[in-house]
């Protein structure tokens, strides 16, 4: 049986090639790959999904509590995300700053350094407070907004969420 | 002009083109044609004039003048506008300057040496003159925010491939999310900022940093085993344009296609290059770390790690030491 290593051994070796197409029949299973008009492959699995999908995997994956996608479940159980933090969330003069996407919070600009902001702090519309990273994608988060930093909601090496509120700031 | 001259010379190939044939080409005199040529001379381009047949160009210098990363670069953005300088701090702060005043997307910024090259976390990115190539490239996409780190795991792919047409011997892999090695060592980094508000994309800074040219000699010992370079796997030099064109066609390809089917074909080809997947590997979070199988990566680019106890950890931020 072809395992999955070598079918992506297979899309490797087309991508870098010349061919246009290519398949391979062993053991019972059928492989037809297709590079697409501007040279990327495309794999049209035609075996039986059975004999590729190694069981195990597919099991593990099953046995995966809440399937919460981009929750860190494990790792922090008890913490149910920023609770403690919605009675303020909730309090109307003030203005959240939400994460724009799901990724790693930094408080500084590098490990040990002063953090962007902290509570007493004013900023303006585009202060940067925090940074937000994900796949090594570096987003400096802008205040939007002008006041007077209140809270920090999150810990600086934390996972957010998308939405996620990150500060309170009692606008000017 | 220049670029007119560098392009004439460089489709006649072998051939020797008179003076009078340039002047006319050119539409200027030939004491201007001779004073060009003695610009490209001190650029490091090697003429050969002889009497009567004219001149030919027998060396380019591995420069990453627009000139030379343009010449044939088949592309309708990517790289058609690029910003060369022998010395910067860093490209990524003048790319982004630039694009804060409104320049278009596919713009490059490219330096010779970088005095204060970044890597992840403020760390220091070592990028000596001559030896590498260390640019920016500007991007606006029309994608909603959230995707846009998809757009750092094509990177490492247009990269690996391009890396892969000008050494096809060598064995090129990317590690979660972006790093490119040979032989399980760092040859490439890329760091990617993006500027934005609430959920809308300005640009995207995509800084790529390679190491080419420089002797397996030059890295400090600390180094030595994690970082290397194309010429010390391979010993013998590359043309740094050249390699700069390739990453500009591969990555418009795939960005076209990226914008056109999402993230998908490209998942598919980033794990034909990954290296780890299937291996039993340590992974080092802010939060601490954590040990287990790696799995591949999610329909959003998150590396999935099942932990020994078999549970499935997503992974946004990390560091994966290679033994």
């Amino acid at each position: 049986m072809l395992k999955m290593y070598e079918i992506r051994e297979m899309i490797k070796l087309v991508d870098q090639s010349t061919l246009s197409e290519l398949e391979v029949e062993a053991e019972g299973v059928r492989i037809h790959l297709k590079k697409g008009a501007a040279g990327t492959v495309s794999v049209p699995v035609e075996q039986p999904v059975a004999e590729t999908q190694p069981a195990k995997p597919a099991a593990v994956e099953q046995t995966q509590p809440a399937p919460a996608p981009t929750a860190e479940q494990e790792s922090k159980p008890a913490e149910p995300t920023p609770a403690p933090a919605t009675a303020d969330v909730e309090d109307e003069n003030l203005h959240q700053i939400t994460s724009p996407m799901v990724g790693t919070f930094y408080k500084a600009p590098e490990p040990g350094a002063d953090p962007f902001v902290k509570p007493g702090d004013k900023v303006t519309p585009d202060t940067v407070v925090c940074i937000v990273e994900a796949m090594k994608l570096f987003n400096e988060i802008e205040a939007e907004v002008s006041g007077e930093v209140v809270k920090v909601l999150v810990e600086d090496g934390q996972l957010v969420e998308y939405g996620q509120p990150l500060f309170l700031v009692k606008p000017e | 002009m220049k670029e007119t001259l560098i392009k004439l010379f460089k489709d006649a190939g072998e051939r020797y083109i008179s003076g009078e044939e340039l002047s006319r080409q050119l539409g200027c005199t030939r004491a201007a044609i001779w004073k060009h040529i003695e610009e490209l001379r001190k650029e490091g381009y090697q003429f050969e004039a002889v009497r009567r047949s004219g001149y030919r160009l027998i060396k380019s210098p591995d420069i990453l003048t627009p000139q030379e990363i343009q010449y044939n670069l088949d592309t309708e953005r990517i790289g058609q506008t690029i910003h060369y300088f022998k010395q910067l701090e860093s490209t990524q702060i003048v790319a982004h300057q630039l694009a804060d005043q409104g320049e278009t997307e596919g713009t490059i910024v490219i330096a010779d040496e970088q005095t204060g090259g970044r890597g992840r976390l403020g760390r220091v990115w070592h990028s000596p003159p001559g030896t590498g190539i260390w640019m920016s490239l500007i991007l606006k996409p029309n994608i909603p925010l959230k995707m846009a780190p998809q757009l750092t795991l094509l990177t490492a792919v247009a990269v690996a491939r391009a890396i892969n047409r000008v050494a096809t011997d060598l064995d090129v892999n990317i590690k979660w999310p972006n790093d490119i090695l040979i032989n399980r060592k760092k040859i490439c980094g890329i760091l990617t900022e993006l500027n934005a508000e609430s959920d809308r994309i300005h640009y995207l800074v995509i800084g790529i940093g390679i190491n080419v040219n420089a002797g397996p000699e030059t890295f400090p010992h600390e180094l030595k085993k994690l970082a290397t370079s194309l010429k010390a796997e391979s010993r013998r030099s590359f043309s740094r344009a050249r390699l700069v064109r390739e990453i500009c066609q591969n990555f418009e390809t795939l960005y076209n296609i990226y914008l056109k089917e999402g993230f998908t074909p490209i998942k598919h080809l980033w794990e034909a290059y990954a290296i780890l997947i299937g291996e039993k590997t340590r992974i080092r979070t802010i939060d601490g770390e954590f040990s287990g199988t790696v799995r591949g990566i999610d329909e959003d680019g998150v590396l999935l790690l099942e932990l020994d106890n078999g549970i499935i950890k997503k992974i946004f931020s990390a560091d994966i030491p290679l033994e």
